[in-house]
């Protein structure tokens, strides 16, 4: 753990009081905290010393990386970057073979028992060949590593939850984080890739608080995946009507109506997409007429075709949309529930997508 | 394009643009209520609010409409620090709209306040305690000539 406060380090670097109220500012909307908090954030932060983050990636893609590390720095991502000492990424880091290594295990002595983890990526259980660094197992290197740690961030949906690795037949025996570390708190940032403010939101909480935030049944902070998409969906309202787009060119899809007849995962999928956006804020996958995929849950790549719709479970919709507004959220929620069925029995059967999942003619998949 | 150009560009500069239709999520009027009840609670308790936009969804196009009914006032101010912020008074009293930009120009924060002042317009404590030490010292740098 670094000896500067961070105020102290912005104060080095001729940030003003103003710009570091600003910074908390950013940080406690980024955290999902109402405003009235933004005070006791800087309050933490005048004294909360730079923690050191290991990063270890297994079987991934680099997305998640990716995700984070060109979301437009200097952001407030990149200002929480720079003030987290990051001292083992190998994708990243200078250091090459023994020589980063040695820095892996240098942080960990150095910070032993109070530096964080961060997993991108499942591990290979069936053959530990499959994925190795520096000779190492990935099995062994998490373990080696977490043994010290005071916390670990899975990051992404394949160390959430195996992710793509894990799909059946699950070739490598991939298995997530949280199945193999029983002895330390484990945060899942599930997405597939996640939000990058996301992965910053949990670092900024971990830097201001000392702690980690409230997480759900499945591991995921609260504030960021405390509702579902559907819930927080601007194309709400059209659900509520009964207005669906039924192909991805038709009128309904032009006025913008909802994409649950195409397929949108919305209302099973828990996550921060619908307020927080991508690309600088610019737009998110429903706001560009895309459903949402569902790739913040478990197991998302064996739900079947993304384009098949999910069911409602009352058949009669125009009996339910009666009730539209006061009943929303319930209605939602049922469907979520109904689906989460549905899921399970297409992830056990693995329902491969066909090209009538592409059919145009979507109106019989509700029923 | 060269690509020291092309790694220089940002969304801004390649023109996304994303056309919706105009609907809405009736976020708005939760809004103007909130927006309401702190006036109120502005006047009598002289207590402020802050309402963060980042922390709701809104549909294309009611943001701008937001703006557009609240307008702008006398007032408009800009601070440089970690990059500008914009902080102007709406055509209504006790309204500002104070928006906060990263270096590179991405807004990184927009929030409503309803205050007679936004906090971070006063003169920092900590700040005005270091402006009377270095007063003094060149104070004490004259009576030395």
């Amino acid at each position: 753990m670094n000896k500067q406060t961070l105020f102290e380090l912005l104060q080095q670097q001729g940030v003003s009081r103003r710009g570091f109220l600003k910074y908390c500012t950013a940080l406690t909307s980024l955290m999902a905290l109402p405003a009235s908090m933004i005070s006791t954030v800087a309050q933490a932060l005048e004294s909360a010393r730079r923690p050191s983050v290991i990063w270890l990636s297994f079987q991934e893609c680099t997305g998640c990386a990716e995700s984070l590390l060109r979301s437009h720095s200097p952001t407030v991502e990149g200002l929480i970057f720079d003030h987290i000492s990051l001292d083992y990424q190998h994708t990243l880091q200078a250091a090459a073979g023994e020589a980063a290594e040695h820095a892996r295990e240098q942080a960990m002595k150095e910070n032993y028992g109070n530096y964080l983890v961060v997993v991108d990526g499942s591990i290979p259980l069936a053959d530990p060949g499959y994925s190795t660094i520096a000779g190492m197992s990935n099995l062994d290197m998490l373990n080696d590593t977490v043994a010290g740690a005071a916390a670990v961030i899975a990051v992404g949906t394949c160390s959430a939850y195996g992710g793509l690795p894990h799909a059946a037949p699950n070739p490598t025996g991939a298995v997530s984080v949280s199945s193999l570390i029983k002895d330390k708190p484990v945060i899942n940032v599930p997405g597939c890739p996640p939000i990058p403010t996301v992965i910053t939101g949990v670092l900024a909480h971990y830097l201001t608080f000392g702690s980690i935030p409230e997480l759900d049944r499945l591991g995921r902070p609260k504030v960021f995946y405390g509702q579902s998409i559907h819930d927080r969906c601007y194309r709400r309202p059209f659900y509520d009507k009964g207005l669906f787009a039924e192909t991805f060119d038709d009128e309904g899809a032009k006025k913008g109506w909802c994409l649950y007849r195409l397929g949108c995962k919305g209302p099973m999928t828990y996550n921060a997409c619908a307020t927080l956006k991508w690309n600088q804020q610019t737009s998110w996958p429903v706001e560009s007429g895309h459903g949402c995929l569902g790739c913040s849950e478990p197991d998302f790549w064996d739900a079947g075709s993304f384009y098949k719709a999910l069911s409602i479970p009352d058949g009669d919709y125009a009996r339910a949309a009666g009730y539209a507004v006061a009943s929303g959220v319930v209605l939602g929620a049922a469907a979520g529930f109904a689906n989460q069925k549905t899921k399970s029995a297409a992830v056990s059967q693995h329902t491969k997508v066909s090209v009538d999942d592409f059919s145009l003619n979507q109106k019989d998949t509700n029923k | 394009m060269n690509i020291e150009t092309f790694s220089s560009q940002t969304l801004a500069d390649i023109k996304v643009q994303v056309e919706s239709p105009e609907y809405e999520t009736g976020n708005l009027h939760s809004i103007l209520t909130e927006i309401k009840f702190s006036l109120q609670q502005l006047l009598e308790q002289k207590k402020s609010h802050t309402i963060d936009l980042r922390a709701m969804p809104w549909s294309p196009g009611e943001e701008r409409k937001l703006e557009k009914y609240l307008g702008k006032g006398e007032v408009r101010t800009e601070l440089d620090a970690l990059g500008k912020s914009i902080f102007y008074e709406t055509s209504y009293s006790g309204i500002w709209v104070v928006t906060h930009y990263s270096e590179d120009g991405v807004i990184i924060g927009k929030s409503i306040e309803v205050t007679y002042m936004p906090e971070m317009l006063f003169s920092q404590y900590e700040e005005v305690k270091d402006s009377l030490e270095r007063i003094k010292e060149i104070e004490r740098i004259e009576e030395i000539k």
